[in-house]
């Protein structure tokens, strides 16, 4: 019996690697697994050109081609006859499937090597279960679509349209997002990165779920999973990560030398991955992500979901970014200061790094280590402790880009790089587009 | 190692399954591969019309692979004798998939008994791990 490809979509995650038999025009056969097969539309599915090898010219000689995939939950097999139809070099599933490949090798050194030639189409002539395959069934505990779930997460929806809507500075608006994505959606390891128009790299705003913060890691655009979502702009959804990473470094381990491979921030052994673009416009504001280790985490549904909220995000932080400093406003209320016994803390700004470090550990750098350094001069010289954005901006010695300097998010990170490392000062939100520095126990300045 | 073969049809249809173990008595020169009955019909039907085969060998935890392609001398059903070594051969694949992450009763659950012996006479041996040597002819 055919089977629809929607009845079966579940094998086209690249959970299990699948296989495809073809033939030359003499009649030898060909076998090779491919690591995913991509559903077009209902009709038709793509296989990824990575390499001009046998497969590709086989289908130039016979286009019929026979390919089995697994269900990745009940390891069911299925087997599709398809028929070669062409090979598309540009576009939206080119797109799509190249971003994949990219960030993939991208995180395993292997930018340049591992690349997507060719989306090669294939018409599907006909689809069935493989019986007899398996000698017992394998339990299907995958979560179903339920009404109430469908309710649980419009309901999300409303939540988090509102928390942007009514948040009263970035920092708010980014922790309620990811707060409620754990709370409705369930995403426990969630995390924002903001671009640094000035340097051009990617810099963690906010994160939930992981034992460190990991507020401030940076990210170059077009590295690993996350810069690549950057640079392109096309959203990434993948599933059995540890496969795509090993079949990446097969690769690499067979090519030779390579450059280093880029750690993949946040969890150490994710097994599944869902990275969107913020953009608004043809701006890039960022990137948001979510990883599991559950491998079949997050199924269509989730990428819907996320893609509707990060466009709602994009737009609040575009809107929190461009609010003038002097607008009438309500502060966020500042978190109660932590009970710290004030020590005495030494501050080095390194000059040719653009750093500053505290007591002998890194604290931050570029702009906001330089911000951080007038303020802390200006407190020690004159023993000022409140400032104001305005004059932050019109000094030319911090770097900031004239528009789009994008000083929040700048205080938001110089704020939780100090609640995390040297909680004795602090930068404490007054008023709109005012500040104050505090300061407990004595600070000591050194300039190399 | 995880076995699957390849054959086409007379009129050039391609087809495939898994196979279950290989032994090789003379350093691949000849290779006996066991395929399940139950999920082998259009293969041995292809093989009685064309007799050609590919056999690819993969080992899951690192995708090192290779192929094996050649002219298939006999094909007969596995004898009691050959029963304990391919259930053998089923559990050291459940494993294999167990070290990446999938149940060891799936592996059990996959049917091999009873399977056909399909001898073949090994023509060519192409590398076939990922990468830019895949498709390179070892023999």
């Amino acid at each position: 019996m055919t089977l629809q490809l929607s009845e079966i979509s579940r094998c086209f995650q690249g959970v299990v690697p699948s296989i495809v038999v073809t033939s030359d025009a003499n009649g030898t056969p060909n076998v090779t697994f491919v690591s995913q097969v991509h559903q077009v539309d209902d009709k038709h599915v793509a296989l990824s050109c990575q390499f001009f090898n046998k497969t590709r010219r086989n289908l130039d000689e016979n286009p019929r081609a026979w390919i089995e995939v697994h269900d990745p939950v009940t390891l069911q097999t299925f087997r599709m006859r398809i028929r070669f139809l062409r090979s598309e070099k540009s576009g939206p599933l080119f797109d799509s499937m190249s971003v994949r490949i990219q960030a993939i090798a991208s995180h395993t050194g292997m930018c340049g090597v591992f690349r997507l030639i060719a989306a090669d189409v294939f018409a599907v002539e006909s689809v069935e279960k493989n019986e007899g395959f398996l000698t017992e069934v394998m339990p299907d505990d995958s979560e179903q679509v339920s009404v109430e779930g469908l309710r649980h997460e419009v309901r999300g929806l409303q939540y988090v349209s509102e928390s942007i809507n009514r948040a009263a500075c970035l920092e708010a608006l980014l922790e309620a997002v990811l707060e409620s994505l754990d709370k409705y959606f369930g995403f426990e390891h969630t995390m924002i990165l903001l671009q640094d128009e000035s340097t051009k790299r990617l810099v963690t705003m906010a994160s939930r779920g992981y034992g460190v913060s990991g507020v401030g890691a940076e990210v170059a655009i077009g590295d690993g999973l996350i810069g690549m979502v950057a640079r392109t702009r096309h959203l990434l959804r993948i599933s059995g990560l540890h496969l795509e990473l090993t079949y990446g470094r097969t690769i690499r381990r067979e090519h030779g030398g390579m450059t280093p491979e880029v750690p993949l921030p946040g969890l150490p052994d994710a097994q599944s991955a869902l990275v969107i673009p913020l953009v608004v416009g043809d701006r890039l504001l960022g990137v948001i992500a979510a990883e599991d280790r559950d491998p079949m985490r997050f199924g269509e549904w989730d990428e819907t979901y996320l893609h509707v909220i990060a466009n709602q995000i994009a737009l609040g932080v575009d809107r929190m970014l461009e609010r003038d400093d002097d607008e009438p406003g309500v502060i966020a209320p500042t978190p109660a200061a932590v009970a710290v016994v004030p020590n005495r803390r030494t501050f080095t700004f390194y000059a040719n790094d653009d750093c500053v470090f505290v007591d002998d550990e890194y604290l931050i750098r570029n702009v906001p280590g330089r911000i951080l350094w007038k303020l802390l001069r200006e407190f020690r010289s004159d023993g000022r402790t409140e400032f104001s954005n305005r004059e932050l901006r019109v000094d030319e010695s911090l770097g900031l880009p004239a528009i789009k300097d994008n000083l929040e998010s700048r205080l938001i990170l110089l704020r939780k790089r100090l609640t995390e490392k040297c909680p004795e000062v602090r930068i404490v939100p007054t008023a709109r587009g005012r500040f104050a520095l505090q300061v407990d126990g004595g600070v000591e300045l050194v300039e190399r | 190692m995880s076995l699957f073969v390849g054959t086409v049809s007379p009129d050039g249809l391609p087809a495939g399954c898994r196979a279950i173990a290989a032994t090789s008595p003379d350093q691949l020169k000849t290779i006996t591969i066991y395929l399940p009955m139950a999920t082998s019909r259009d293969v041995v039907s292809n093989i009685a019309s064309t007799k050609k085969l590919a056999i690819v060998g993969t080992y899951p935890p690192d995708h090192s692979a290779m192929q094996l392609k050649g002219t298939t001398t006999a094909v007969r059903l596995a004898t009691d004798d050959e029963r304990e070594f391919l259930t053998y051969r089923v559990e050291r694949f459940g494993d294999i998939l167990h070290a990446i992450g999938i149940p060891r009763r799936v592996a059990k659950a996959i049917n091999h008994w009873p399977a056909f012996a399909v001898e073949m006479k090994v023509e060519e041996v192409f590398d076939q791990t990922p990468g830019p040597n895949a498709g390179v002819s070892l023999r």
